[in-house]
């Protein structure tokens, strides 16, 4: 049998917008603070657990080491895990089974971001998570996957904006009651929500959360070892976490599947079977609003389309049946993301030892479910805590409150003349070979063909073509063309570039859905219609540049067009 | 045929230095010294400036001036600049222990007649400073 | 067996072992594939080899990278597919694939996990200059202004360590001439010629540092009830991270690899005596010498050490790397060739931190 593994202490920088310390400074600052609150000395951790997100944030290549100082790793056996967007709540499972499998006792799991170094947005770190070959092309936008997976959802189930505008205001609300919020906002209403600017319909400024810089970090325990320090443990119960296909544009982005696989694997681990009775409090990933209550849906906690009508109705407030994101989320706490992550676990263990404070739920909650999401609308990460068997009420015998939480937030200003500040620019260049499968459907994109591989055993016809199978691990049987026409699965109108300049006329990214083949299509932009007039389901097709303009690649469609011409 | 396609990670960045960095920098930029952090319970003096001991985890100040006198503790002559292009001219980069550190700071050796492992050597600090790691123009025999 | 190692009690249950392995590439470059079909080619060869169905009997896939080496951010975005991963448990550690190793022993132990799928790939040839590259895990402060290539680390460190060691300038260069001549009986091998010795970073020369490759290492982990009698068993792990600074690392020893050794040795309860062979990081020549002290391993038969010729032999793998290592160690131990062996892997330049495996064949 595997130990039991305990949280015994959280700690937290504030989050802010864009921080004087250095990503080592941050995790030092959190580091510390969750040593505290456990009583315990650096000199007890046996390993050291890190979490954050790309490089291309902190500008720093292998990130995991540069932060290893800060984080307490010296001398330390220390590793970084990684899974995108859901690395926050990945890291806890981290130090979950390296002290489930002996081989540490008290472990310190430290998340870190620093979004501020990236220059001049941080969201030009995400222009380069795209297909290097058939989507960076394109100029994607992060707003536009999931401004493209919230209307899928919201067409699915026939949603309102309203309702899911509902969750913004909850989380600015009860983020208000939080210390190291950056954005909480007592008296934000609906409608604030509803006229905030439109980035990439339907999201609006308002549905989304605020980059920042921060560091949270736990300690966590063996139960061989937790009993002698604390006497109000917090048990990881139940861990998950689910990767789905790469080929995110070939998916139904209404319901997001690996997050309840990752569900059910913590939910089996925890002896959860009845999760909307087991469950007591929630913390659903919410870097936009819509993707609490996809998340909610995917965690078991509501019917598939009915998460929305639950918010509108106040059943997730934080003295509502389900309270959820009472911290205030990412949403209003701010979205360091790797921290941002880890805040929700810390936010579980607060609440379930009743030392939350103002943000404390009302009764006493004795298991609560943490969840995160990344990649490619892709990853799942689970994690459920409980106090099992009635609420902890005393303090730790060493430990003290978290203190304070800190961070220095620097204006414009002292950002720009800050002493000693270096510019640079990541100047690395790159020569990626398409490889077999990109090169042959490179090669029919210049001749004004589409072609794909077709895998006999599951009868699917496959669009990116590859030259194996995921779903039945073979190499696949054949190439095929199809056709240049489809219908329109998802898709947006983009007002702003990816560095939040206003784009005008806006573009209109969308996935497409090719004739004839299993699931197959890629994201593209569509052309000759105006923007009111795209509908799901819309049938289109391919508008090719000139054969002697092709270069064997994406662009050489040059936009997909209503069928039978635009209007 | 193999498709190559070129491309990069077109991201920017301005790194301030931080709390310990910070005081290191300003302390070089106004008064030309190099200013270190005293751990008490590790004994031990970290040099820039930092905020942490990162043995103990103790909270530190920019508290302790360190050099501008040290000791080489090693060298290597580089032939090859960022991209394995051979360079001109030789360039040295040293590790020096200044005196009152216990930990190396990297630069450029300035005189390269024979240098020795444990030689005495003083850090050249430029007359105009901005608040850089290039105020010092690096290591020379003392 | 011991019972505790600094305080942490030491679990060796379940045992765990390798079961599958497979590879692909191991050539300076690998034109017409992509990194998706050179991970399909390695990870159908370790499937085959372990006889096991990745989309049924595998329960977790742990893969290692790093983005600036990719050219992608958030790499572990790409990884599932071509390994049988989708809708699966997936993670990804930023490290040499040794940690991804005992990240899945760590798996099967805590029971999150019986069989895990371990990946670690090298698309160096793809990176038009690796230099610049690794700059960027310099601190952006106070190292790269100076203009100073991460590489010349590697020749700070080497004169450091020649001279606090004992070790010469002529046992690195037969540890290099050793190596390539090791990988002439090797198919992974691209480097078994010498290549110059000119001066890069001196005392550092080009033929004592390995030259990049690419390539795909896939093993297959299980715990002892599934795993059969034929598996490598990984009875002991280890790793370790040094101060991570230029200014305050440990620059006369490879301390991270000592305290890696020194845990992997008390798992295994093993002395280093005891070792038959030794798959050791090489990335430079003087970096054998310096891992093997740490190791504990100075005694060892030099032909014992690296006999796939390492990575000056068969080239450098960069994330791979360790994997690599490992994959040569169970080759030698599954035909016999001695019956415990150790392997050890660091990152290259500028980092500071290790792993280490023990390897054993045959009943505990």
């Amino acid at each position: 049998m595997a130990k039991r593994v305990a949280v015994i202490g959280a700690g937290m920088t504030r989050f802010v917008r864009r921080a004087q310390e250095t990503g080592k400074e941050l995790s030092w600052i959190a580091a510390s603070a969750a040593l505290q609150n456990a009583g315990i000395g650096l000199d007890r951790i046996d390993a050291v657990c890190m979490g954050t997100a790309p490089d291309a944030f902190d500008g720093v290549h292998r990130k995991g080491d540069y932060l290893a100082d800060g984080s307490g790793a010296f001398g330390k056996p220390y590793i970084r895990t990684y899974v995108g967007g859901g690395t926050g709540v990945f890291v806890p499972i981290q130090g979950y089974y390296t002290i489930a499998s002996g081989m540490a006792d008290v472990v310190l799991v430290v998340a870190e971001e620093k979004m501020s170094s990236c220059q001049p947005h941080p969201q030009g770190a995400f222009l380069t998570i795209f297909d290097n070959i058939i989507e960076r092309p394109l100029g994607p936008n992060l707003l536009w996957i999931f401004a493209l997976e919230m209307r899928r959802y919201m067409e699915a189930y026939g949603l309102d904006k309203r309702d899911i505008a509902a969750v913004a205001v909850k989380n600015k609300r009860n983020a208000a009651g939080h210390p190291s919020a950056l954005l909480g906002q007592a008296d934000i209403t609906i409608e604030d929500v509803l006229n905030s600017e439109v980035l990439a319909d339907p999201v609006q400024r308002l549905d989304v959360s605020p980059i920042s810089d921060g560091a949270v970090a736990l300690v966590l325990a063996s139960e061989d070892v937790a009993s002698s320090l604390t006497d109000a443990p917090v048990w990881i119960q139940g861990v998950g976490w689910n990767l789905d296909t790469t080929y995110w544009t070939n998916r139904d982005l209404a319901y997001p599947q690996y997050v309840e696989n990752a569900a059910r694997m913590a939910y089996d681990m925890a002896g959860v079977t009845e999760p909307r009775k087991q469950i007591h409090v929630a913390e659903p990933y919410d870097p936009f609003d819509y993707k609490e209550l996809h998340h909610l849906e995917g965690l078991l906690l509501f019917d598939k389309g009915k998460a929305p009508e639950a918010a509108a109705a106040g059943v997730t407030q934080r003295d509502g049946d389900l309270p959820c994101c009472p911290s205030g989320g990412l949403l209003g706490v701010g979205n360091p993301i790797a921290a941002a992550g880890l805040m929700k676990v810390a936010e579980l263990f607060w609440q379930l030892r009743g030392e939350a404070g103002a943000r404390q739920v009302p009764g006493t909650p004795e298991r609560g479910v943490a969840q995160a999401w990344g990649d490619l609308m892709q990853v799942g990460t689970v994690v459920v805590m409980g106090t099992e068997g009635g609420p902890a009420t005393t303090a730790t015998r060493e430990s003290q409150p978290p203190p304070s939480p800190r961070a220095t937030p620097l204006s414009d200003t002292q950002f720009r003349e800050a002493p000693g500040a270096v510019d640079d620019v990541l100047d690395a260049t790159y020569r990626w070979d398409a490889g077999e499968a990109m090169g042959a459907f490179l090669e029919g994109m210049s001749e004004g063909r589409i072609m794909a591989t077709v895998c006999e055993r599951c009868a699917r016809t496959l669009v990116p073509p590859r030259m194996f199978c995921e779903r039945c691990f073979r190499p696949t049987d054949r190439w095929t063309q199809v056709p240049d026409t489809g219908s329109v699965q998802t898709f947006s109108i983009c007002h702003v570039r990816w560095d939040m300049v206003p784009l005008d006329p806006p573009e209109i990214p969308a996935v497409i859905r090719l004739d004839d083949t299993s699931e197959g299509g890629f994201l593209h932009k569509l052309g000759e219609v105006a923007p009111g007039d795209v509908r799901i389901g819309m049938e289109v097709e391919a508008v090719w540049k000139d054969a002697s303009e092709r270069q064997g690649s994406i662009l050489d469609i040059a936009y997909f067009r209503p069928r039978g011409g635009g209007s | 045929m193999a498709r190559v396609i070129a491309g990069d990670l077109p991201v920017r960045f301005r790194y301030t230095p931080g709390v310990g960095a910070t005081a290191f920098f300003e302390a070089l930029r106004d008064r030309g010294v190099l200013l270190g952090s005293r751990c008490t319970s590790c004994e031990m003096t970290y040099l820039p400036a930092r905020l942490f001991c990162e043995r103990c985890f103790a909270e530190l100040g920019a508290d302790t001036e360190c050099g501008p006198g040290g000791t080489l503790e090693s060298f290597t002559v580089a032939h090859q600049g960022i991209d394995a292009e051979p360079l001109p001219e030789p360039i040295t980069w040293a590790t020096v222990k200044l005196d009152g550190a216990d930990t190396v700071m990297v630069h450029r050796l300035l005189d390269t007649t024979a240098p020795e492992i444990g030689m005495r050597v003083r850090a050249v600090v430029r007359e105009r400073r901005t608040a850089s790691i290039a105020d010092l123009e690096g290591f020379a025999s003392e | 067996m011991p019972q505790a190692f600094r305080g942490i009690t030491l679990r060796m249950e379940p045992r765990v072992g390798i079961v599958g392995a497979g590879w692909s590439g191991f050539a300076p470059t690998s034109e017409g594939i992509s990194y998706k079909e050179l991970m399909f080619e390695a990870a159908s060869a370790a499937y085959a080899d372990a006889g096991l169905d990745p989309r049924t009997q595998i329960d977790s896939f742990v893969c290692s990278s790093e983005d600036f080496e990719e050219g992608t951010s958030i790499f572990d975005e790409y990884v599932p597919d071509q390994l049988g991963a989708v809708q699966r448990p997936v993670q990804t550690v930023a490290s040499d694939g040794l940690f991804a190793l005992a990240t899945g022993v760590m798996l099967i132990r805590s029971g999150l996990a019986r069989r895990v799928t371990v990946e670690s790939h090298s698309k160096a040839s793809e990176v038009v200059s690796h230099g610049r590259v690794e700059r960027m895990a310099l601190d952006p402060v106070l190292n790269r202004p100076l203009g100073m290539p991460a590489a010349a680390v590697a020749g700070l460190e080497m004169r450091r360590f020649l001279h606090v060691s004992g070790w010469s300038q002529g046992d690195c260069a037969a540890v290099a001439t050793r190596n390539r001549d090791h990988a002439r009986d090797n198919p992974r091998a691209s480097y078994a010629d010498l290549v110059d010795g000119s001066p890069t970073f001196e005392p550092l020369t080009a033929d004592q540092t390995a030259e990049s490759a690419d390539g795909c290492v896939v093993l297959v982990l299980a715990a002892e009830e599934v795993a059969g009698d034929g598996a490598v068993w990984v009875d002991g792990i280890g790793w370790s991270q040094d101060a991570p600074s230029l200014e305050s690392r440990d620059w006369d020893r490879a301390a991270a690899a000592m305290r890696a050794a020194e845990a992997a040795y008390a798992r295994a309860s093993l002395a280093p005596s005891a070792v038959d062979l030794a798959e050791v990081d090489d990335t430079f020549a003087f970096k054998q010498l310096q891992h093997l002290d740490a190791l504990g391993l100075q005694a060892l038969d030099p032909a014992r050490v690296n006999r796939s010729g390492g990575a000056l032999g068969e080239g450098y793998l960069h994330e791979a790397n360790g994997l690599a290592r490992a994959l040569a160690a169970v080759e030698h131990l599954r035909r016999g060739d001695g019956a415990t062996a150790v392997v050890q892997s660091w990152r290259g330049v500028p980092s500071s931190s290790a792993a280490v495996a023990v390897l054993r064949t045959g009943a505990a």
